[in-house]
C-alpha cells in the first residue's frame, strides 16, 4: 500500500497507535509514491477482515452481551404493543395472501412474516388493538419479535466494526458498541414487532460497508478494483437496497452514500495528473453499477415477492386502479363486448376515485327532491346496471316508434353511440332514469353542484331532465375507434346534463348513514375533469354475440403494478398529516424532549425514551463538529493554512462524513408535513453516536499536542467510565423499556424533565405490591382494551394506555358493553374508588351516596369481573347520568396509530361500506348485494373490521 | 447589427471597466474616436457616415428614449377601450376605494396606496364597488387609473436597457434584452390594467438595476456614487416588498450577493478590520434598515389614512378597533365586567377571532356543540359571565359583583344557553390538546364548566381586582384539567365551516398570546357606560400584529379541490407557455384580453436556462480537470451577468413550486425577467467572438422574430373586439384558449 512519503512532514503523520489493543496496520510497503498514485494523505488500511483475533473475540463478547440485554424477558408484555397492531397484522395478511396497502416497502414485513410462519403462525389473529392478549390465542409472538431482536443484537457488533473501519481504537469501538447496547430507545424498538430495528441494522450495515469501501478507496490505486474494494462496494449497494426496501428513510442513506461518492469522484476527476479518463470511467461505472443498479434491482425484487405473496383481494384494493385490481384472484373479469350500442346493459364506473359503479337503490334522499338515491357503490351488483337508451325511441320500418326498453334489440343496423350522442340512462332494477335538476345535493351544498336522482316509474317516458350527452374525452381514451364512439373500458367520457349543462360528477365524499356511507354523486358545473370522467366496465347486448369483439383490462405487468404502487404509497405517505397525541416535530428530537407511549397495562408501562447521556452526547458531538467546521471555514477564508495538517484534514473528513450522515437523516424531516415521531430520529442518532465516538477517538488518541495521545490509558479509562455512566442511566430508565415493575417514587425520581410525559401514577407504590396485586387487572384489562374505542385519550391515548390515575378518579363509572363481547356469565361487581385510588367498600359508598355525585366520566370504567376473571364492561346507561351519555357515546375517539394509518383515512370507511351497504333493507332488490353479504367468509369480515378499528 | 468596430470597442471597454461607459457624457474622448460607418442602427441610418457616427455616439441616450417611447405607446394605446372591470381590477380597485373612504382593511399596503392615489388623482370618490365584469360608471376616470399603472410597466423597458448595459452586455445584446422586455405580450397586457403586477415588476426591475449599478461601483467603495446606489437598492427593496411579499425574493437575491461580497472582503486579509466593519455597517444600514423603514412607512401611511371602521377590523386587536371611527367596539361599554355581563371575547393572538359557538355539533369526539373562533361578528359570539356552581347562583336583582383576577367563573353561551366546557377528549384537529365544547345549560353541568380567570396584562390599570373591557388580557384556565383555553390558527374542516379550532392546551406557557383573551364588547344594564377605548395601542404593536396576522391568515385560503379553476395554472406550465389566462368573460360583444406571453421570449428564455446550466457544468468540469481557459474577467462576467440572473430566476420561481396555494400565470413574470437577462447573457457570450456577419444575422433574426411575434399576438394585449372566432389564427395549441374555435 502506497503512502505518500515525501509530501508531508513526519511529525504530522498519524502514527499507528503506540501499542494498545489495535495493531490494525498491515505492514506498509515503504515504496515512494507511484506516479499515478491518487491515495489520500494520512490514511491507514483499516480493513476489518485484517483485524487481529482479539478483536473478533471482542466482537463475539459484544454480541453475547447485546443478546443478553435485548432478549431479557422478550416475551413481556404478552399482549399487542403499539405498532405491532400494524406489522403483526400485515404478517397475517401476507400469510392469507390478502392484498393490503402500506406506506412502507415490504422487506421487513416479509421477514417478520417469515419468522411467524416458521413458528407456526397461521394468520388467524388480527392484532386488532394495543393490549390484545397473545397468550390465549397462541400467537407465536416471541418468534416474531425475535427478528427485530436479532437485528437489534447485530447492531452492536456492526457499530464496533464500523468504528474500527473508520480507524478508531478498539476501546473506542467497544465503547460505541456498548452505547448501542445500552441505548434505551434502540432497545425498546428492538424488542417489539416493529420496522425500526431492521431499518437500523440495514442502515448500520450500509454505513459499515461504505466506511470500509471509503477506506479502501482512499488507499489509492493499490487497492482500487481489488477484492476488498469490490466486496465493500457491492455490499454498500446491497445495504442501500435493503435499507430502502424496509422504509423509504433509506433514501436518506442513499443521499449520504451518494453525496460522499460524488465527493470521491470529484476528487478523482480533479486529480488530472494521476487519474486518466479511462481510470475515471472505470471508477464511475463501478459505482453506477453497484450503487444504482444493485439497490434498484433489489428493491424491485422485494416488490416482486410482495406481489407473489399477495394474490387475493384484500382491504388494500380500494387504493389501486381497476387494472391493478383485475390482477388479483377473483377480481379479474371475463372479457366483455367492446362496442356499446343503444340498448346495451352496462355498468358505469368512476375513473378517478375507487368509489365504484354508478348505483341506485330503492331508497329516497331524505333531503332535496326526496327522489331515489344515486350513489357510487364499490361492488358488482344488479343495482349497478343501466340500460342506455337513445333520446328518442327508434323507428321501425313503418316509421313508427318502437316502444319498450328492448326496442333496440332488433334494429337492422348496429346503433353505435358516437361522441355527442344524447342518452337516457335507465336503471333496470327500479325502472327509473338517471335524472338531475336544480336542487342542491345532500352533502355538498355548493351552488355549482346539482343533485342527481333516479326518477320515473315503469312505462314512464321520462322528461327532458333525463337527457345526458356523451362527451368522449379523447386524451384519456385509447386511440382509434374508442375516441369516436363509446367502447367498453377504452373510452373515457363525460356525461353532460343537457338541460343545465352540468356534468355527472363524483368525489371522495361519503353520504351519511341513510345511504350506507356510499359515495356521493352530483352534477357539477365546472367540476375538475378527472372527477367527471366515467367509463363502462360491463356491457351486454343481444346483438353482440359470443363472437363479437371483446376487450378486457390491460394487464399492467410487473412494472406497471410496481410503479402504480409506488405512486399510491407516496401519496398516502404525504397524506398522513393528521396530528397524533404522541407525535413530535424534529426540533424536539436531538434534545430528547418527549417520547412515545407504547403500551400500558397491569401497572406497567412501555414508553419509548432514549438514554439521555448517549442522546445528549451525540448531539453535543454534532454541535462540536459544526463549531469546528465554522471556525475552520472562517480561518480558511482568512488564508490560515490549517488544512495542511493531515490529522486536521482527517478529522474534518471523517467526522464530517458521520455528521453528514446525521444531517441527511435528520433535516429532511423538517420538510415533511406528515406526522412524525421520536423513532424517526434513530438513524440520525446512530450517526450521531458514531460521530461522538470518532471525536472521542481523535481527542484521546490521534490529535497530538494535547497530551492525551501519548497516554493510551486515557482512551481506555475514558471509554470505560463513559460506558459505565451510560449503563447507569440505562438501568434507571430500563423499566420503561422492558415493561418491568417500577415504583412511583423511582419513576418520579428519574423524570428529569416535565416534558417526559410517561405517567408515574401507573406504577404501584412498592415492588412488593406487584406480587400481591390480584390477577384482576392483569387479565381484566385485556378485554377492556380490545373493546372498540374504549381507550381514553387521557394520557395521550395511545391505544392500550390506561393511566391508572384516570381510572381511579372519583366516582362510578359506566361504559358500554363492547358489542361483540362474549361472556360465559357475568357477575356484576362495581368497584368504587375515591380520588386517591382507594377502593371503597359498600358501606362507604352508601355513606357517600347523595353527598357526592357519582358521575360516569368518559375516562372512567366500571370494572365488572366475571367468574373466569374476565372483565366485562357494564352496558351504558346503567349508571350513566343522562347528561353524560353523550360523552360516552363519543368514546370512539381513538387517536390513530402512527405511521401507517394514512392508509386508513379512506380505507376504513370504504371497508365499512363494503360490509354494511348490502343490508337488504337498503338495497331491497339488489340480489347480488344480499348474496355478497352472505357469501363473504367470516374471516374477511374480521379483516375488514380490524382495519377499521385498529388503524383508524 | 453590431458593427465590427462596436465589438472591439466594447470588448476593450469592458476590460477598461464600466466607469468609462457610465460616464458617458457627450464629448468624452473614447466616444469620439470612432468614425466607423456600419449599418448597426436599425433606426434607419442615413447614408452619411457623420450622421451615423453621431447616432453611434449618442446611442446611449437615443436608444432609451426610443425604447421608452415605444413602451409608452404599446402600454398606453387604446388603454380605455374596455369600459368594464377586468379580472383582478375588482380586487385592487376595491382596495383603492377603501383608501378613499378611509375604511380599515387588511393587506400589504404600498401598491394599493398607489392605486388609491391614482383614484384620488382621477377624482374618484371611492363609491364604486368594482364588481368583476361591471361597466365603469361615467364619473370614474378609469382610463387615468389604468394609465397610472401602465406607467410603471412602461418604465421597466428603459430600466431593462440600463441593467443589461450594467451587466456588461454588448450593444446588440442590450437591445435584445430591451426588446424582449418591450415585445413581451404578457408584460404589456398586465401593465394595462389596475393591478399591482406592473408595480411589482417595476420594483423587481429597479432593484436589479440598482444592484447592478452598485456592483459596478465596487472599486469605488464609500464614494458618493457608491452610497447613492447602495441606498437606491435599499429604497427599491423597500418599495417592492411593500407592494407584494413576492418582493422578498429579489431581496433574497441582493442578500445573496451581499453575503458573497462580504465573504470575499472577509477573505481579503489585506483589508483592515475597520474597513471591513464599515462595509458591513453600510450594508446593514442601506439594505436592512432603510428598506425596513420604507416598509414601516407604508404601514404608517396605511394606519394614518384608514381611520374608519372597515372590513379588516376583526383581524386587529380590540383596542385598535376601538380607535377606528364608526366602530361598535367599545362604544358605550361599561368599563368593568361583572357577573351577568354579556360580552364577546376576543383572542389576542395574531389575527385572532371571537370566541364563538353554534348549534352544530362535533361530528366526532364528544359530539357536543362546537366551540370555534370566528372573525365575523354575530350574536353567536355573545357569552354571559356566570358564577361557578359552588358559588351562589347569579341573582339578577342584586348589585353587580365584579370579577377579579383568579376567580373561577362559568361562561354561558347567550344563544344556546350552554356552558363553555372541556373534557379529556382529544381535540378534533390538534389531537394532543383537549376538545372544548358547549354543554349543558344554566343548571345542568359539572365542574368541567369552570374556568379560572388569570389576568396577564392590563393596559389601563394595575388594579387586578376587576376585569376591564378591551384593556385586560387574561387567560382562562380549566379548573379540573388545568389546561388553558386556546385558539391557534388551525382551521376546522368543512363541518366546522373552516372556522378556527378552539382547544384546551395542556401546556402552560404564559407568553403564548393565543391563550390570551380580552373582552371586546360588553353590555350590562346595571353598569354605567364608559369609554374603554381611550387607550391607544402603540403603532409598532399594530404593525407587528397586522403583519403576523397577514402571514398566518393567508394560509387559510384553500380552494375547493373539486372545482375546476380555469384561471389557475401550475408552475410547470409557465416556462413552457402552456397556458394563458382569460381576463374577462368571452362574450362576443365585449373587448377581450388574454394573458399570454411572446412565445419566443418564453421558450427562448427557458431554453436559455438549460443552456446556461450546461455551459456552467462544462466549464466547471473542465476547470476541475485543470483547464484554465477563462480569464478572470470572463469568469466575472459569467458570475455576475449569468449566474446571478439565474439565481434570481430560481428565487422567484422555486417558491411557487413549493407553495401549496393556487398559482396563476402572472406569478411567473418576475422570474421571466431574470430568464430574459440570462438569455441576453448567453446571446452575448456565444456571439461575442463570432464573425460580424454571423452576429448581424443572428441578432437580426432574433429582433425580427421578436417584433413579428409581438405584433402577431398584439390583439390579445390591445383587446380583441368582435367574435372570438376571428382570432383563432393565434390559437396554436388547444390550451391557448383565446378562441373557442
Amino acid at each position: 500500500m502506497a503512502r505518500p512519503a515525501s509530501s508531508k512532514p513526519p511529525a504530522a503523520r498519524p502514527s499507528p497507535p503506540p501499542k494498545g489493543p489495535a495493531p490494525t496496520q498491515v505492514p506498509k510497503p515503504k515504496a515512494t509514491k507511484r506516479k499515478d498514485d491518487y491515495s489520500s494523505e494520512g490514511v491507514d488500511d483499516n480493513d476489518v477482515f485484517l483485524l487481529p483475533g482479539s478483536d473478533f473475540q471482542l466482537v463475539l463478547a459484544i454480541t453475547v452481551l447485546a443478546a443478553a440485554v435485548r432478549l431479557f424477558r422478550i416475551s413481556q408484555p404478552t399482549s399487542v404493543v403499539f405498532d405491532e397492531v400494524h406489522f403483526g397484522g400485515f404478517a397475517s395478511k401476507y400469510i392469507k395472501g390478502r392484498f393490503f396497502m402500506d406506506v412502507h416497502p415490504p422487506l421487513a414485513k416479509l421477514l417478520i412474516t417469515l419468522f411467524g410462519w416458521l413458528a407456526g403462525f397461521d394468520g388467524n389473529f388480527d392484532f386488532k388493538d394495543i393490549g390484545k392478549d397473545y397468550l390465549e390465542p397462541g400467537v407465536p409472538y416471541v418468534a416474531m419479535r425475535m427478528f427485530p431482536a436479532i437485528c437489534g443484537i447485530l447492531l452492536a457488533p456492526t457499530m464496533f466494526l464500523t468504528l474500527k473501519g473508520a480507524g478508531c481504537r478498539t476501546s473506542t469501538a467497544a465503547m460505541g458498541a456498548g452505547l448501542v447496547i445500552f441505548e434505551n430507545g434502540l432497545l425498546t424498538q428492538a424488542r417489539l414487532i416493529l420496522l425500526d430495528s431492521p431499518l437500523m441494522i440495514a442502515t448500520g450495515f450500509t454505513a459499515l460497508a461504505f466506511t470500509c469501501f471509503t477506506n479502501q478507496q482512499e488507499l489509492g490505486p493499490s487497492r482500487a478494483f481489488g477484492l476488498s474494494w469490490w466486496f465493500w462496494l457491492v455490499m454498500t449497494g446491497l445495504g442501500l437496497g435493503i435499507t430502502l426496501s424496509i422504509k423509504w428513510v433509506g433514501l436518506f442513506t442513499i443521499a449520504w452514500v451518494g453525496a460522499l461518492t460524488l465527493v470521491q469522484l470529484w476528487v478523482l476527476w480533479g486529480n488530472y495528473k494521476n487519474v486518466t479518463i479511462r481510470i475515471f470511467t472505470k471508477h464511475f461505472l463501478a459505482r453506477v453499477f453497484c450503487l444504482i443498479v444493485i439497490p434498484l434491482t433489489f428493491y424491485m425484487a422485494m416488490f416482486g415477492i410482495h406481489f407473489l405473496c399477495l394474490v387475493n383481494p384484500g382491504d388494500g384494493d380500494g387504493f389501486m386502479s381497476s387494472e391493478f385490481q383485475s390482477t388479483l384472484n377473483s377480481k379479474g373479469m371475463q372479457s366483455v363486448p367492446a362496442d356499446i350500442l343503444m340498448g346495451s346493459r352496462v355498468s358505469i364506473r368512476h375513473v378517478n376515485t375507487q368509489g365504484g359503479y354508478l348505483h341506485s337503490h330503492p331508497l329516497m334522499y331524505p333531503t332535496g327532491s326526496k327522489q331515489q338515491q344515486i350513489t357510487l357503490y364499490p361492488h358488482k351488483d344488479d343495482n349497478n346496471l343501466w340500460l342506455l337508451e337513445n333520446q328518442t325511441q327508434p323507428l321501425d320500418v313503418h316509421g313508427e316508434p318502437i316502444n319498450g326498453t328492448n326496442a333496440w334489440y332488433n334494429l337492422p343496423e348496429l346503433p353505435y353511440i358516437s361522441n355527442g350522442a344524447i342518452l337516457r340512462l335507465y336503471h333496470l332494477p327500479t325502472h327509473r332514469r338517471l335524472h338531475s335538476h336544480d336542487v342542491r345535493p345532500p352533502v355538498t351544498e355548493a351552488d355549482w353542484q346539482n343533485e342527481v336522482s333516479a326518477y320515473g316509474y315503469e312505462g314512464f317516458d321520462g322528461d327532458a331532465n333525463d337527457f345526458f350527452r356523451v362527451e368522449i374525452v379523447k386524451k384519456k381514451s385509447k386511440s382509434g375507434v374508442a375516441q369516436e364512439r363509446l367502447r367498453t373500458i377504452d373510452t373515457k367520457f363525460r356525461l353532460v346534463h343537457v338541460m343545465t349543462g352540468c356534468v355527472l360528477f363524483s368525489h371522495k365524499v361519503k353520504l351519511p348513514d341513510w345511504a350506507s356511507e356510499q359515495q356521493e354523486v352530483t352534477c357539477a358545473r365546472g367540476g375538475t375533469l378527472p372527477n367527471s370522467l366515467w367509463y363502462i366496465e360491463s356491457n351486454d347486448h343481444p346483438k353482440l354475440g359470443p363472437d363479437a369483439e371483446r376487450v378486457n383490462y390491460a394487464n399492467p405487468g410487473f412494472f406497471g403494478k410496481f410503479w402504480e404502487l409506488q405512486k399510491v404509497m407516496w401519496k398516502t405517505n404525504a397524506g398522513l398529516v393528521e396530528s397524533h397525541a404522541w407525535d413530535s416535530r424534529p426540533p424536539s428530537w436531538p434534545i430528547l424532549r418527549r417520547g412515545i407511549n407504547f403500551w400500558g397495562k397491569d401497572h406497567r408501562q412501555i414508553y419509548l425514551i432514549g438514554n439521555p447521556i448517549i442522546w445528549f452526547s451525540a448531539t453535543a458531538a454534532v454541535l462540536l463538529y459544526v463549531l469546528f467546521k465554522g471556525i475552520a471555514v472562517l480561518r480558511w477564508q482568512r488564508s490560515c493554512n490549517d488544512y495542511s495538517i493531515p490529522v486536521l484534514k482527517r478529522f474534518d473528513y471523517e467526522i464530517g462524513s458521520s455528521v453528514l450522515g446525521w444531517a441527511l437523516h435528520y433535516f429532511p424531516f423538517y420538510l415533511m408535513q406528515r406526522q412524525l415521531f421520536l423513532h424517526h430520529y434513530f438513524p440520525a442518532l446512530y450517526f450521531g453516536i458514531m460521530a461522538f465516538c470518532q471525536v472521542f477517538d481523535f481527542v484521546t488518541a490521534r490529535i497530538s499536542g494535547i497530551g492525551l495521545r501519548e497516554n493510551p490509558i486515557v482512551n481506555r479509562a475514558g471509554a470505560i467510565s463513559f460506558l459505565v455512566l451510560s449503563m447507569a442511566a440505562f438501568t434507571l430508565l430500563s423499566p420503561l423499556a422492558y415493561g418491568n415493575p417500577w415504583t412511583k417514587a423511582e419513576c418520579n425520581r428519574v423524570k428529569l424533565f416535565s416534558t417526559w410525559d410517561w405517567d408515574c401514577n401507573t406504577f404501584l407504590d412498592s415492588y412488593d405490591a406487584y406480587n400481591t396485586v390480584p390477577s384482576i387487572p392483569a387479565a381484566a384489562q385485556t378485554p377492556l382494551q380490545s373493546a372498540k374505542g374504549q381507550q381514553p385519550p387521557v394520557a395521550g391515548g395511545q391505544q392500550g394506555q390506561v393511566p391508572m390515575a384516570d381510572i381511579l378518579k372519583p366516582g362510578v363509572s359506566g361504559a358500554p358493553l363492547a358489542p361483540n363481547q362474549r361472556l360465559l356469565h357475568t357477575e356484576e361487581r362495581v368497584e368504587y374508588r375515591d380520588q386517591d385510588g382507594n377502593l371503597l367498600d359498600e358501606e362507604q359508598v352508601k355513606a357517600l351516596e347523595g353527598k357526592v355525585e357519582f358521575k360516569t366520566r368518559y375516562e372512567t370504567r366500571t370494572r365488572v369481573v366475571d367468574a373466569d376473571g374476565n372483565e366485562v364492561l357494564l352496558p351504558a346507561g346503567e349508571q350513566v347520568p343522562e347528561q353524560k351519555a353523550q360523552e360516552d357515546a363519543a368514546e370512539g375517539v381513538a387517536p390513530p396509530h402512527p405511521d401507517v394509518e394514512g392508509a386508513n383515512s379512506e380505507t376504513p370507511k370504504r371497508v365499512v361500506a363494503d360490509e354494511e351497504i348490502p343490508e337488504p333493507k337498503q338495497s331491497v332488490e339488489g340480489e347480488k348485494e344480499r348474496e355478497g353479504k352472505a357469501a363473504k367468509p367470516a374471516s374477511e369480515k374480521n379483516e375488514a373490521s380490524a382495519k377499521v378499528d385498529g388503524e383508524l | 447589427m453590431a458593427s465590427g468596430y462596436d465589438r472591439a470597442a466594447v470588448v476593450s471597454g469592458a476590460d477598461l471597466g464600466d466607469a468609462a461607459r457610465r460616464r458617458n457624457v457627450p464629448g468624452t474622448p473614447q466616444q469620439v474616436l470612432v468614425p466607423q460607418p456600419q449599418g448597426d442602427d436599425k433606426k434607419k441610418a442615413p447614408k452619411q457616415p457623420s450622421v451615423l457616427d453621431v447616432l453611434d455616439q449618442w446611442e446611449w441616450v437615443i436608444s432609451p428614449i426610443v425604447f421608452t417611447a415605444l413602451a409608452f405607446f404599446t402600454r398606453f394605446y387604446k388603454i380605455g377601450l374596455s369600459p368594464i372591470v377586468t379580472w383582478d381590477e375588482a380586487h385592487f380597485g376595491k382596495f383603492g376605494s377603501h383608501y378613499l373612504k378611509r375604511e380599515f382593511y387588511f393587506d400589504p399596503p404600498a401598491g394599493k396606496l398607489l392605486v388609491g392615489l391614482s383614484g384620488y388623482l382621477a377624482g374618484y370618490n371611492g363609491s364604486f364597488e368594482f364588481k368583476s365584469g361591471e361597466t365603469y360608471p361615467p364619473e370614474i376616470n378609469y382610463t387615468f387609473m389604468r394609465q397610472f399603472n401602465a406607467f410603471w410597466g412602461a418604465v421597466c423597458v428603459p430600466m431593462a436597457y440600463w441593467t443589461a448595459k450594467e451587466l456588461n452586455l454588448r450593444r446588440a445584446a442590450v437591445w435584445l434584452v430591451t426588446l424582449m422586455v418591450l415585445c413581451e405580450n404578457s408584460y404589456t397586457t398586465i401593465s394595462r390594467f389596475i393591478l399591482l403586477d406592473s408595480m411589482l415588476l417595476f420594483g423587481t426591475v429597479a432593484t436589479t438595476l440598482c444592484w447592478a449599478k452598485f456592483h459596478n461601483q465596487r472599486r469605488n467603495s464609500f464614494e458618493p456614487e457608491w452610497f447613492f446606489w447602495l441606498f437606491m437598492t435599499g429604497l427599491s427593496i423597500g418599495f417592492v416588498t411593500s407592494v407584494k411579499l413576492v418582493g422578498l425574493f429579489v431581496t433574497a437575491l441582493v442578500g445573496l450577493y451581499t453575503i458573497e461580497d462580504l465573504w470575499n472582503k472577509f477573505g481579503d486579509i489585506k483589508m483592515p478590520i475597520p474597513v471591513l466593519a464599515a462595509h458591513v455597517a453600510a450594508r446593514v444600514v442601506g439594505l436592512i434598515i432603510l428598506p425596513f423603514l420604507v416598509y414601516l412607512l407604508s404601514f404608517a401611511i396605511h394606519f394614518a389614512v384608514l381611520t374608519n371602521s372597515g372590513p379588516g377590523d376583526a383581524q386587529m386587536s380590540s383596542l385598535f378597533q376601538a380607535n377606528l371611527r364608526g366602530t361598535e367596539v367599545g362604544r358605550d361599554s361599561p368599563l368593568e365586567v361583572a357577573y351577568g355581563s354579556q360580552v364577546t371575547i376576543k383572542n389576542m393572538g395574531y389575527g385572532g377571532g371571537l370566541l364563538h359557538s353554534h348549534v352544530q355539533t362535533y361530528p366526532e369526539g364528544s359530539s357536543q356543540q362546537q366551540v370555534t373562533c370566528y372573525h365575523h361578528k354575530d350574536a353567536n359570539n355573545n357569552w354571559f359571565f356566570y358564577p361557578n356552581r359552588r358559588d351562589a347562583p347569579y341573582d339578577p336583582t342584586a348589585d353587580p359583583r365584579f370579577i377579579a383576577d383568579g376567580e373561577t367563573i362559568r361562561l354561558l353561551h347567550a344563544q344556546t344557553g350552554r356552558n363553555l366546557h372541556s373534557h379529556q377528549i382529544a381535540a378534533p384537529v390538534s389531537k394532543s390538546q383537549w376538545e372544548v365544547s358547549s354543554y349543558g345549560n344554566a343548571t345542568i353541568g359539572d365542574e368541567k364548566d369552570h374556568w379560572k380567570v388569570e389576568v396577564v396584562s392590563d393596559a389601563a390599570s394595575r388594579d387586578r381586582s376587576k376585569i376591564r373591557t378591551l384593556t385586560t388580557g387574561f387567560r382562562l384556565k380549566h379548573e379540573v384539567l388545568g389546561c388553558y383555553l386556546r385558539a391557534g390558527n388551525v382551521n376546522l374542516p368543512q363541518w366546522g365551516f373552516k372556522q378556527i379550532e378552539v382547544t384546551c392546551t395542556k401546556e402552560n406557557n404564559p407568553r403564548d398570546t393565543y391563550t390570551h383573551w380580552n373582552i371586546e364588547s360588553h353590555t350590562n344594564e346595571k353598569l354605567p357606560p364608559g369609554d374603554p377605548g381611550q387607550y391607544k395601542s402603540p403603532f409598532l404593536k399594530d404593525f407587528i400584529h397586522l403583519n403576523v396576522a397577514m402571514m398566518t391568515s393567508n394560509n387559510a385560503l384553500v380552494p375547493d379541490p373539486d372545482k375546476q379553476d380555469d384561471l389557475a395554472s401550475q408552475w410547470w406550465q409557465w416556462p413552457i407557455l402552456n397556458v394563458g389566462l382569460r381576463m374577462c368573460s368571452w362574450d362576443d360583444k365585449i373587448v377581450k384580453y388574454f394573458l399570454l406571453g411572446n412565445p419566443l421570449v418564453y421558450w427562448g428564455s427557458t431554453a436559455g436556462l438549460g443552456v446556461f446550466a450546461l455551459l456552467l457544468v462544462w466549464y466547471v468540469l473542465r476547470w476541475q480537470r485543470g483547464y484554465r481557459e477563462l480569464s478572470h474577467a470572463e469568469i466575472d462576467q459569467i458570475h455576475y451577468a449569468g449566474l446571478y440572473p439565474v439565481a434570481g430566476w430560481f428565487l422567484h420561481y422555486l417558491p411557487f413550486v413549493i407553495m401549496a396555494r393556487v398559482t396563476y400565470v402572472h406569478h411567473y413574470y418576475p422570474a421571466l425577467y431574470f430568464a430574459i437577462l440570462t438569455f441576453g447573457f448567453l446571446a452575448d457570450w456565444f456571439l461575442r467572438n463570432q464573425k460580424v456577419a454571423v452576429q448581424s444575422g443572428v441578432y437580426a433574426l432574433l429582433y425580427t422574430a421578436l417584433v413579428g411575434l409581438y405584433v402577431y399576438f398584439m390583439p390579445i394585449c390591445w383587446g380583441m373586439t368582435g367574435p372570438n372566432k376571428d382570432y383563432s389564427y393565434m390559437k396554436w395549441f388547444d390550451s391557448w384558449r383565446m378562441s373557442d374555435a
